[in-house]
């Protein structure tokens, strides 16, 4: 069954590479969210206690890295719309597999960059209101790798051959 | 650094060495052949794949909200010592855990009903390519679906019950700041339901049986 050259380029067994694209893309997006979301949260748990009025804006690393989740679930749905039973060639899955990777990992790597530093920016700037500019402006380059992740992703996922 | 002679560092040390002697004794006795990842995928039954998926899918999830309850929960516990009102209102976080959970036992349930038994004797010639595709892919996206919704699961859980320590120890001085922090703990439990959204994207296309 594997020896025809008909469809060489499309084994029985060429979906795996691409289910585990998906599912990598969602793995790790949600792992570094969850990081972020968690050590984001302990920091705001302990700066509500001495300062209630700034816990909405120390909401903000938290939202961001639910938007890495977002990231990984764009990019989880987008190549799991492209896998077919058959004729699912080995090009397209390890594409699938590349994209998923990517998004994954980078917003692993994100993800726990803006819970370290979202959890030490609102401890600050509970104690020095001037900070709050400068963790906004940190966070959003650790929020960029995680959209570089995303670029390479719907950069492989959208190649056609 | 902890001690490297505590049983955790034993049980992994002793269990990578049995696995690179066991390489090694392979490729020095001209048995190489036997890393075969083609057996992996082409030979084994797709029905190892599905179930292996259906059975992390669940355990996962329950080991995330399981987590995530003891973690939430000691801290209810132990805060409500000196401010025992806080016991009713955090139980909010511990059913936050929960739902976790249910959505691990709801996808594993769901998985579970694509699978049908196919019997490759009765294939014509012409699609026997199309049917052995089809029923691999099926496998691979049960599996696929069930890692999914498992491990995503298991962070969210980990996540919500951290989040909701810190919402019941802040709550425990100062009974307004509960519903706020509770707003994070909304986002870490959004983040169960990507992994859910997207183990049922997986399995829609799953189908196994002998129709092509």
């Amino acid at each position: 069954m594997s020896m025809d050259l008909e469809h060489a380029d499309s084994p029985p067994y060429s979906s795996f590479f691409g289910v585990m694209g998906v599912t990598f893309a969602m793995i790790f997006s949600a792992l570094g969210a969850s990081y972020g979301t968690a050590k984001a949260g302990t920091g705001i748990s302990c700066i509500s206690v001495v300062r209630p009025d700034l816990i909405m804006k120390s909401i903000i690393p938290v939202v961001m890295a639910g938007i890495i989740a977002i990231y990984g679930l764009v990019v989880a749905a987008l190549i799991s719309n492209d896998i077919k039973p058959k004729d699912y060639t080995l090009f397209k899955s390890f594409t699938h597999l590349g994209a998923g990777l990517s998004v994954g990992l980078c917003g692993l790597a994100a993800g726990v960059a803006i819970g370290m530093v979202g959890d030490a920016g609102v401890r600050g700037t509970s104690q020095q209101p001037r900070l709050f500019v400068g963790m906004i402006l940190v966070l959003i380059f650790a929020e960029v790798l995680g959209l570089y992740g995303l670029i390479v992703a719907l950069i492989l996922s959208t190649k056609s051959g | 650094m902890p001690s490297v002679l505590t049983p955790v560092y034993i049980v992994i040390a002793i269990s990578v060495a049995a696995f690179v002697i066991t390489s090694f004794y392979f490729n020095f006795t001209n048995q190489g052949y036997r890393y075969n990842i083609g057996w992996l995928l082409q030979d084994t039954s797709p029905f190892m794949w599905s179930n292996l998926g259906i059975g992390l899918g669940i355990s996962l999830s329950v080991v995330g909200a399981a987590w995530g309850i003891f973690t939430t929960g000691s801290s209810i516990l132990g805060g409500g010592v000196k401010a025992p009102r806080i016991r009713t209102k955090n139980l909010v976080s511990i059913i936050f855990c929960e739902a976790v959970a249910i959505y691990g036992i709801i996808m594993a349930i769901v998985i579970s009903n694509g699978e049908t038994a196919y019997h490759p004797g009765v294939w014509k010639e012409g699609e026997v390519y199309a049917l052995n595709s089809q029923n691999r892919h099926a496998g691979f996206s049960m599996f696929g679906a069930g890692l999914t919704v498992g491990f995503s699961n298991l962070f969210c859980g980990v996540c919500v019950g951290i989040v909701g320590s810190g919402a019941a120890l802040a709550d425990a001085q100062n009974s307004s700041l509960f519903v706020k922090i509770l707003i994070v703990e909304i986002f870490g439990s959004a983040i169960g339901l990507f992994g859910v959204i997207i183990s049922i994207l997986q399995v829609t296309h799953a189908k196994m049986g002998d129709k092509p």
